[in-house]
């Protein structure tokens, strides 16, 4: 038998997530304390930063071209030894980069040769991946082998995965061979048109499918919908659905949903459907297709926000949708769906790290102070 | 099963013997895999007449989903045949190539989990972490070092064995592949003992191990009755056999320029 040729992709020339970011994103989901980088001391520097921000330590065993000919064995296991020390851990993650995988460091080594009392997560991983997700995968390959993911959950995540690639294939960052980053349309301009909608009494879905802490900034989109029609006196029926199932999804993951979901019920907004946990946002979408088509098909307009080219077009097909991202590069594949208006909130993510109560957004704001103007 | 690897010095003769070795074993009735990672795929070409195989590296190069039956290939007496490949000289990074095929035949490895004999034809030298993959991933637990008697496969050999003691790697035995140096049993014996080890073959020079591998064949298919072919086979049955190990202890420098002389 002769092999199977792999499906020829687009080759994507603007820089993808790197697969060494998203072990580390995924071992803070796991509620690791203390993420050792075994390679130089600028890789992933940026997110290393921000998941600081977030209550994960992030260190670097920050090998140098001699690290690189000789080995970054002992500086590893030294660094593993001053961490234990220093943060007194009770999970540790190990994550590799492309320099010390490429000379073929070992992880393994370092930790049996510390042997610390707590589980420590080992991820080889480079970023030299198609998909990002890849580095999610690896991951939590280690952490059911280090024996703090059960199977069942393991096989969810991969399912998820598995969706949310080719999500990003269809219609997102990875659909392009290059993608202009763009700005979108102004916040000013879509506020006031999300306006005359609630004023003019047509019917709105109003769509949360936000990636885990993303949801932080993007509910408060929805909620200031909800908001600006009350405060509009708005005859408008305005359906809420939200990725905000508490009961899915690794611990840290169902907190999200159950502090998001707190605010909301204090701002008095009630949650109409519920289409999945916050790692769910690759897949919820065809839930929604299904809900618009047996209950909400007569609905004038949608507004989305998180991870909108994760929802289907065929049932919004007769309604004006408008979305919210925090991609730049998603702008155009939105358009390209279909999507009247596309408003980015840029600097969103690094907001809602480290944080365990809804965000305000740009756009949020833009809605409210336009609506009190109308209002006066 | 039995996993083992045979390290030694570039052109001592390592691919010759891993594949006579894996004949005799097939000739033995045990079920043998060899796992060729010299970019010159010369371990399994002589088990499967002079045909060569595709590479692991090849197929990833081109962008081939990889399966188990595109890179395993049945030889001599059903032993199976696996080629690593890796680059052409000068450019890009042969190490990581055995660390990738590495991984991927632990992963997709069902056929190779079904032998009796898993024979690793490493290249060279351990000289970098991508060379001692197959011991670093578990995949060997038996070390073999082959050597002649003059100097530069010895101070090889030497330091392999340097590689073995850092790696906690343990070494089973010591082959003399001659070159008909002066003397060379007995620096080679003494060698081997100064190590901690013994010398487990002596493989004399041979013109017919050269002819036969000219015609595609392994020693032990295309001149059975020969008295290399005998050595051969006596060797098999040590490895086989085999239960003794050291953690070896490397010679000196001048201590090796002693033993030759």
């Amino acid at each position: 038998m002769s092999p199977v040729p792999l499906q020829k992709e687009p080759t994507i020339i603007h820089p993808r997530p790197s697969s060494i970011v998203a072990a580390l994103y995924t071992l803070r989901d796991l509620d690791v304390d203390v993420v050792i980088l075994h390679g130089p001391p600028g890789c992933s520097f940026k997110h290393a930063r921000l998941l600081e921000e977030d209550g994960l330590r992030v260190v670097t065993t920050a090998l140098d071209e001699s690290g690189f000919v000789f080995g970054g064995h002992d500086q590893l296991v030294k660094l593993l030894e001053k961490v234990i020390e220093k943060f007194d851990p009770k999970r540790i993650g190990i994550v590799g980069t492309c320099a010390s995988m490429i000379i073929g460091e070992e992880l393994h080594e370092a930790v049996l040769e510390v042997n610390p009392d707590v589980p420590v997560i080992e991820v080889e991983v480079h970023a030299g991946y198609p998909n990002n997700t890849k580095g999610v995968i690896i991951t939590l390959e280690s952490a059911l082998s280090a024996g703090i993911l059960s199977e069942e959950e393991f096989q969810r995540q991969k399912v998820l995965l598995e969706k949310a690639t080719e999500v990003e294939k269809r219609h997102g960052a990875a659909s392009k061979e290059y993608l202009e980053p763009s700005r979108g349309d102004t916040k000013y301009t879509v506020a006031k048109r999300i306006i005359e909608l609630l004023k003019a009494g047509k019917k709105g879905l109003n769509i949360l499918n936000a990636k885990k802490e993303t949801g932080y900034m993007f509910a408060d989109i929805n909620a200031a919908v909800n908001q600006v029609a009350k405060e509009l006196g708005s005859t408008s029926e305005i359906i809420n659905m939200a990725n905000l199932d508490e009961n899915l999804g690794l611990d840290r993951v169902k907190s999200h949903a159950r502090n998001i979901n707190r605010d909301l019920q204090k701002m008095g907004i009630e949650v109409h459907e519920i289409i999945g946990g916050l790692d769910e946002y690759p897949v919820a979408g065809e839930l929604v297709n299904r809900l618009i088509a047996e209950k909400y098909s007569d609905f004038d307009f949608a507004v989305i926000t998180g991870v909108p080219h994760a929802i289907p077009m065929d049932n919004l097909q007769g309604m004006e949708v408008i979305s919210v991202t925090n991609g730049p590069r998603q702008v155009l594949p939105l358009k390209e769906m279909g999507h009247e208006y596309v408003v980015v909130e840029i600097d969103l993510h690094p907001k809602t790290l480290g944080v365990s109560s809804i965000v305000e957004s740009e756009f949020g704001a833009t809605l409210r102070e336009l609506a009190r103007e109308e209002g006066t | 099963m039995k996993q083992i690897a045979i390290y030694g010095k570039g052109g001592i003769g390592k691919s010759s013997t891993a594949s006579n070795v894996a004949a005799a074993c097939a000739d033995e009735g045990y079920k043998v895999t060899i796992v060729g990672c010299d970019p010159k795929s010369d371990s399994s070409i002589t088990l499967l007449r002079g045909e060569r195989i595709p590479t692991v590296m090849e197929l990833m190069q081109q962008g081939f989903e990889i399966s188990e039956e595109d890179v395993v290939f049945e030889g001599y007496k059903g032993v199976k045949c696996v080629e690593v490949g890796g680059p052409e000289p000068g450019i890009g990074c042969a190490g990581r190539g055995i660390i990738v095929a590495i991984k991927m035949l632990q992963k997709k490895s069902s056929v190779m989990a079904d032998s009796d004999l898993i024979i690793y034809d490493v290249p060279g030298d351990i000289v970098c972490g991508g060379f001692a993959a197959p011991i670093r991933k578990g995949l060997v637990n038996d070390t073999y070092v082959l050597t002649s008697g003059e100097y530069m496969p010895l101070y090889a050999a030497n330091n392999i064995c340097k590689g073995f003691s850092r790696l906690g790697n343990h070494l089973n035995g010591v082959i003399c592949n001659s070159r008909n140096a002066e003397n060379e049993e007995a620096i080679v014996k003494a060698f081997a003992q100064e190590l901690g080890s013994e010398l487990l073959a002596f493989i004399p020079k041979d013109p017919i191990v050269q002819t036969c591998e000219r015609a595609g064949y392994s020693v032990i298919e295309k001149q059975p009755d020969s008295e290399i072919a005998g050595v051969y086979r006596k060797l098999a049955r040590s490895i086989m056999d085999g239960i003794s190990s050291c953690k070896p202890q490397p010679l000196t420098d001048a201590r090796l320029r002693e033993l030759t002389g």
